[in-house]
């Protein structure tokens, strides 16, 4: 039997269509997103400098990381040019500092929108508006602000630098907003220290986690899902460490071997305006997960040895970040050194012509920007997004990772809360 | 005691939208308060009565109709097209709220198609979008995002049945009637003509050659903060002018300039009274405008 199911409360909306056997478990799934924006061919002719003000309004939800991927891309631009680009580490700094809040907030917003709710759902039991994740989503953006000038949609990053000089006034309201953070996912999301919840990881009894993500593995336990959710086991990061890997085989990732396929769109027949990403050929899994894999980090590791990526590894790899990502923002913050420049002016754009790539580890995975410019004009502008990655849609004999990962699943339902395991947004899949 | 008045029934729907004012409400820090005066019949993120399959398939009533995102004719959501489904909610909703340039405008999507792309009520400046003639209960919240301070202050206005003064392309003037140069921390560096020479300081003002906007854009970032504590000015990015009709202009990070003179007035300011007035500020030359604000970070 073929059904249709309208996926809402993403960023956007999907269908899913599936293929299902009499009992109605999942034979085959196909996603297909139906918007289309076209920011690249709103990026072609403007300056090269509007991007850093158009690249954000792709996503609402991770524009920042959009700003980062076309500043790296102008830089590497410059580079590529002959005219190197200095970062102080101060900038550098700055940059890594709201780009993790940008993940940040992003991972609590799937926590209590997305997940908690669905889930529950499911079960009967729809929970309500979870205010406190909302309120702490927006204390973390407050931070950001505080060097970016706003969230979202902030334009602070040149090459060059940032725009802002912050004093020790922000530094000091920036690291008491993170302690607040840090309490809120010890004491709300885990309900537990982090070391504790180290150890939970590592001995695989993450089932007691007190905290309201041990409420969700537990609605997951009861869903039968946890071990649900396997996919090809492939991973891909490429914005920081670039490292491919499959069947626990890593290797050095090279973009080079990125490519773009449309033979699912409208433009070839096909049903959806998303384009597949592949490394090599074939699809990979980025964000969290993979981050945390290639990485070899502990908790993640052990519990990818027992239960493969399954429902229970991807979901904890987004709450792990969270925390990573916040020891991380404070020993930056702790670290600054404000007397260094905030930005070294490089040559005018005007002067520059060639070839540029800029990539990002975003929330979802490795966003990359590629743009070709004439004398600092856009010629072309290319942008692969982390769901392109994941929510690539092949053919029955080469599903996408998200695709695979719902294949043998009971029911419908439950493919689609599998499907949102992998923090599904539309409107970057196709900006 | 008296009783608690009804919520106001709100739904907000999506256009083509890269949903970043769903996202800047979420950060409104007093969200809990404003929900205990409206109640969401749909909304794209938060748990609702409704979801776009129910929205469709039966129309229902509003107070408040919140529009994200740019309208275009044959645009879908849940399978229905946008030509049918908004002016269907926009009928049965008491007051209308174009949320965000694109909603108000037709923003940054008009660009890839701008022939069929707008908002609802404004093409661009052109009274011509598609609830043009309802546009008495409209209310235009432009802006890329639209700050979440300003859709409460609608929502509480509404809720207590005051008029909301509004200007020639129905934004609140309580809101727009100020300019995002108003309040911003480089008023001083304005005023004496002194730019800042480059990027990443606090000292200096952005619009004589990093194209910053505040003079000529119609919006309260520089009062009522992002996030409560900044804004693009303040960390010293050039505003863009996003709450303006013209948004997004070319060439945002350079100030075009006839005879080293920017060629665009600030808002209101004739041309030879600007260029006397520069001319003399010119003249000065204050030494504390010439330094650095804090010497250590020299
Ligand atoms: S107005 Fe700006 S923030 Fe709003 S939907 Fe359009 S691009 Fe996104
Ligand atoms: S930086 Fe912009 S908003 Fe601020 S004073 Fe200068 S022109 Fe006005």
């Amino acid at each position: 039997m073929i059904t249709h199911e309208l996926i809402e409360r993403i960023e956007g909306e999907a269908v899913l269509d599936f293929q299902t056997d009499k009992s109605g478990r999942v034979q085959e799934a196909a996603i297909r997103f139906l918007h289309f924006r076209g920011i690249e061919a709103i990026l072609e002719g403007r300056n090269a400098l509007d991007s850093l003000v158009i690249a954000p309004r792709v996503c609402g939800i991770c524009g920042h990381s959009h700003l980062i991927a076309a500043v790296r891309m102008l830089e590497s631009l410059y580079e590529n040019a002959g005219y190197p680009v200095t970062l102080t580490p101060k900038a550098h700094a700055l940059r890594e500092i709201t780009l993790s809040c940008e993940l940040i907030q992003n991972h609590i917003k799937w926590l209590y929108l997305v997940m908690l709710h669905e889930s529950g759902k499911l079960l009967g039991e729809e929970p309500p508006v979870a205010l406190k994740a909302l309120y702490v989503t927006s204390q973390v953006n407050q931070l950001c602000a505080l060097f970016s000038g706003q969230w979202p949609h902030s334009s602070y990053a040149l090459p060059g630098g940032v725009t802002c000089d912050p004093t020790h006034i922000e530094v000091m309201q920036a690291l008491k907003i993170l302690s607040e953070v840090e309490r809120f996912i010890e004491d709300e999301v885990l309900g537990c220290g982090t070391e504790l919840f180290e150890s939970h990881m590592k001995n695989d009894t993450l089932g007691t986690l007190k905290g309201d993500f041990g409420t969700l593995l537990r609605n997951f336990e009861r869903l039968e899902l946890l071990d649900s959710g396997k996919s090809h086991g492939r991973f891909l990061v490429l914005g920081n460490e670039r490292i491919a890997m499959a069947f626990d085989v890593r290797s050095n990732a090279q973009p080079d071997l990125v490519s773009e396929d449309a033979s699912q769109t409208f433009e070839n027949g096909g049903k959806t305006y998303a384009k597949n990403a592949l490394y090599n050929g074939e699809f990979y899994e980025g964000g969290p997960l993979a981050r945390a894999l290639v990485q070899e980090r502990a908790g993640i590791s052990d519990l990818y040895r027992i239960h493969g990526d399954s429902a229970v590894t991807r979901l904890c790899a987004r709450v792990e970040e969270m925390v990573l990502l916040c020891a991380q923002v404070r020993q930056l913050l702790t670290s600054l050194d404000l007397s260094q420049r905030s930005f070294i002016p490089p040559a005018s754009i005007e002067t520059i012509s060639g070839s540029g790539i800029g990539i990002v580890e975003a929330p979802r995975g490795s966003l990359i920007h590629k743009a070709r410019i004439e004398k600092g004009r856009i010629m072309e502008y290319s942008i692969i997004t982390p769901t392109q990655w994941n929510l690539g849609n092949g053919p029955s004999d080469n599903p996408g990772t998200a695709q695979k990962a719902m294949i043998g699943v009971e029911s419908i339902a439950k493919a689609s809360l599998i499907f949102r395991t992998f923090d599904v947004c539309s409107v970057c899949t196709t900006h | 005691m008296p009783s608690n008045p009804a919520k106001l029934k709100v739904i907000w729907l999506q256009g083509i939208t890269c949903n970043g004012n769903t996202h800047s409400f979420l950060n409104d820090p007093a969200l809990g308060t404003l929900l205990e005066t409206i109640e969401f019949i749909h909304h794209p993120l938060l748990p609702c009565q409704k979801t776009l399959k129910d929205l469709v398939k039966k129309v229902p009533k509003s107070d408040v109709l919140i529009f994200e995102g740019a309208y275009s004719a044959p645009f879908e959501r849940a399978g229905v097209e946008m030509r049918t489904l908004l002016p269907a909610l926009a009928h049965k909703a008491k007051h209308i709220i174009s949320m965000g340039s694109c909603a108000s405008f037709g923003g940054i999507f008009k660009e890839n198609d701008p022939e069929h792309i707008s908002g609802i009520v404004f093409d661009k400046e052109n009274g011509s979008g598609p609830l043009k003639a309802m546009q008495e209960k409209v209310i235009t919240l432009s802006g890329c995002p639209a700050h979440p301070k300003w859709l409460s202050f609608v929502i509480d206005m509404i809720s207590a049945g005051r008029e909301i003064l509004v200007d020639e392309f129905r934004r609140p003037k309580e809101l727009y009637a100020y300019l995002v140069h108003n309040g911003c921390l480089r008023n001083e560096y304005f005023e004496w003509k002194v730019d800042s020479e480059r990027f990443g300081t606090k000292e200096g003002c952005l619009f004589y050659a990093q194209g910053c906007q505040g003079p000529y854009t119609h919006g309260s970032c520089n009062k009522i903060l992002w996030n409560d504590v900044s804004s693009k000015t303040r960390s010293g990015t050039p505003c863009v002018g996003c709450t303006e009709p013209a948004f997004p202009k070319r060439d945002l990070f350079t100030t075009k300039t006839y005879m080293s003179i920017p060629s665009e007035m600030p808002l209101g300011i004739p041309k030879r009274s600007y260029l006397a007035l520069a001319g003399a500020a010119k003249s000065f030359h204050i030494k504390r405008l010439e330094e650095r604000l804090i010497d250590d970070h020299a």
